[in-house]
């Protein structure tokens, strides 16, 4: 406020300093331009939060008979949270879910690295291969599902393939081990999200000015050296996009999964999603899946500002 | 230090000859500019050079030692580029360092070494500055620094020039020119302006369509052009090429130049080796070697261009226009005619098939 009393006195003293308020003048016409928009934004992100925030305390469910608005009467304190704590079903979704994208990510990452590389460069056929690479992600994620579904029953594709190979019939039950079904579902989706860190990654290595490669050449940089020295700093920016990309969406894995494994056996591949929508859908708690989600968000977010943050100190020094 | 020898070069893309059968001795130590329009073939020659490209055929020699098969890191050369391709994400130093680093100097190795060319090239005070935040000559010293430090036999710079504004580039050059004495390396200089090749090169070779036109010093180029591009090309602006028949006179050879008239009398020495031709010429004199006569050729103003420190006057139309320089006092205007005559001392002529230039004999 003092701010602006500065620059309307300022003004007053002559027009020479007509700038500061000419600038005010533009803000408060873009602020008004904007309303709309943001109005809409408001109701978008900020009204569903506040709803979910609120519920989150109560002990509110869609059979409690009241409607949400009056979830008052069901306030309990934080026992939600104080549940989420003690939890064990939620703490081992939530440890799975970071297994799965412990293994996922960086897998994706490296295939999606190597194969960028090779891109960049021409080759016969680059065309073909690329459209080829590219169809994985433009699957449908639930027709993914039955797609691997398929491929992993005990009669299936892959135990033929691995029977053909080893000489003598496999029957690996890989949707009913605990351990293989969680194998087949980080299989399942380093097949479909690769090619995402693939194009995202490709982008950023053609973006590599060409000269500076070649005056490090010039200057006796072995390729392993050029990449590591030149190729990997100018991509920083963009690695830091896609792996927050892909972390943030891997978190949330759900849909392959649910109809590869629908979380089993048991709760053998039941990440945090699945967590949510088995408790959504069939303990109707919505009291304490707001306050799950909710937890969920808070570390979501702090992944993406610690991500927003690298970006913007790389962003100082653009490529 | 090495010279560099080009056999018979040769490069083609597909159908396309960039550049075709160049042969060209550059002398240790020498500063040579490779000289000529977008397109002609002369950072084609300075990519094969530094092994950017392989040639086509033909071969090039450092010294007595063959490059053919020798990749570019390994070559002993020193290359600025156009925009300097600084590594943007490092710092002043990391860019000197960087040759060292990748060839596993030690530690003390290299800050001595760095310290050493940055010394050299007043750049101490900036080492640890980021290398995205620098003006063009700053950028430039780094670029060059970058390169000397690994102490490279020949340095080869490819239009460093060109992203400089006007006022700059006469800093610039100075201030290469005074590097090169320094280093006193083998330097091939490709630009297409010959303000930088004529200041700066020891020998220019002068480039058209792949083919290496002539090769001199800035004055043999200017004075006496192997043809009819080099006469065209070299100079602001280029010579004055008039089509014409020599011809007899009572007062020894002319060029009978059609509508035009006839010119004065060429020089006894030219006048022979012109006699000797005998075929259809181009007359040719320098736009600033002509001056007002009483007789002479006769011709209307077309234009008058005044350009601060002289003015250009355009004379005739069409295949027989004719540039003038004169001082800036010069009083002509559009409309009047102008009778001028270059002094038959600084008249060129060229056999108007072959485009050759026929030397006085």
């Amino acid at each position: 406020m003092s701010a602006v009393m500065a620059t309307i006195s300022e003004d007053k003293m002559g027009a020479v300093h007509a700038k500061p308020a000419q600038r005010d003048e533009g803000m408060r016409l873009g602020f008004r331009l904007t309303l709309p928009a943001q109005i809409l934004v408001l109701f978008i992100s900020a009204f569903p939060l506040l709803m979910q925030l609120y519920i989150s305390v109560t002990d509110w469910s869609p059979l409690s008979g009241v409607g949400w608005w009056n979830a008052w009467e069901m306030w309990n304190s934080f026992a939600n949270y104080t549940d989420l704590a003690a939890d064990t079903r939620f703490w081992s979704a939530l440890q799975r879910t970071a297994i799965v994208m412990l293994v996922c990510v960086p897998a994706e990452f490296l295939l999606g690295l190597a194969l960028a590389t090779l891109f960049a460069d021409d080759f016969p056929g680059k065309r073909i291969f690329y459209s080829i690479l590219l169809m994985p992600m433009m699957v449908v994620p639930a027709v993914a599902g039955y797609m691997f579904f398929m491929l992993f029953q005990s009669g299936g594709p892959v135990n033929d393939i691995l029977s053909r190979i080893v000489g003598m019939p496999v029957t690996i039950a890989w949707l009913s081990d605990p351990n293989l079904a969680l194998i087949a579902v980080m299989i399942a989706d380093i097949w479909q999200w690769t090619p995402l860190m693939f194009l995202i990654l490709l982008a950023g290595l053609v973006g590599v000015p060409d000269d500076q490669m070649k005056a490090a050449t010039l200057l006796g940089a072995s390729a392993w050296q050029r990449f590591t020295t030149i190729v990997l700093p100018k991509m920083k920016t963009i690695i830091i996009i896609a792996l927050a990309i892909r972390v943030i969406e891997n978190f949330k894995i759900f849909d392959t999964l649910y109809i590869m494994t629908g979380g089993g056996p048991g709760v053998a591949t039941e990440t945090i999603s699945v967590y949510i929508y088995k408790v959504t859908t069939q303990d109707l708690i919505w009291g304490y899946v707001a306050a799950i989600a909710l937890a969920i968000l808070i570390v979501l977010s702090i992944v993406a500002v610690y991500a927003m943050r690298r970006m913007a100190k790389a962003g100082e020094v653009p490529a | 230090m090495s010279a560099i020898h080009l056999k018979n070069l040769t490069k083609s893309f597909g159908d396309f000859r960039a550049l075709k059968a160049m042969d060209l001795e550059i002398a240790d130590g020498e500063f040579m500019a490779l000289l000529g329009p977008s397109g002609c073939g002369k950072s084609t020659t300075m990519n094969m050079i530094a092994g950017m490209e392989e040639p086509t055929s033909g071969k090039i020699l450092f010294g007595e030692r063959d490059m053919a098969g020798v990749p570019m890191g390994r070559r002993g050369v020193g290359f600025v580029f156009q925009n300097y391709a600084i590594f943007t994400h490092m710092t002043v130093r990391q860019n000197l360092a960087y040759g060292p680093r990748m060839r596993g100097a030690a530690k003390a190795e290299i800050d001595r070494r760095v310290d050493a060319i940055a010394e050299m090239l007043q750049l101490s005070p900036l080492l640890d500055r980021k290398a995205d935040r620098l003006s063009v000559n700053i950028l430039q010293r780094v670029a060059i620094g970058r390169s000397a430090i690994m102490e490279p036999a020949i340095f080869l710079l490819d239009e460093p020039l060109s992203n400089v504004d006007a006022a700059f580039r006469a800093v610039m050059r100075t201030e290469l020119k005074q590097l090169q004495r320094q280093f006193r390396q083998t330097m091939v200089y490709v630009t297409h302006d010959q303000l930088e090749a004529m200041t700066m090169a020891d020998r220019i070779a002068v480039m058209d369509h792949g083919v290496l036109q002539q090769v001199g010093t800035p004055l043999e180029v200017y004075n006496n052009p192997a043809n009819v591009f080099v006469a065209r090309f070299i100079g602001a602006p280029g010579m004055n090429l008039l089509r014409g028949k020599p011809a007899e006179s009572d007062r020894g050879l002319v060029i009978d130049l059609g509508p035009l008239g006839i010119t004065p009398p060429l020089s006894d020495e030219l006048a022979f080796s012109v006699r000797a031709a005998r075929a259809e010429v181009f007359y040719g004199f320098r736009p600033e070697h002509i001056a007002l006569a009483e007789r002479g050729l006769s011709m209307p103003v077309s234009f008058v261009e005044r350009i601060g420190a002289r003015t250009i006057v355009h004379l005739g139309e069409g295949e027989s226009a004719v540039k003038a320089v004169f001082e800036n006092h010069v009083g002509l205007s559009v409309g009047q005619t102008a009778i001028v005559a270059p002094p038959a001392s600084s008249v060129r002529v060229f056999d108007a098939t072959t485009g050759l230039a026929v030397r006085a004999g």
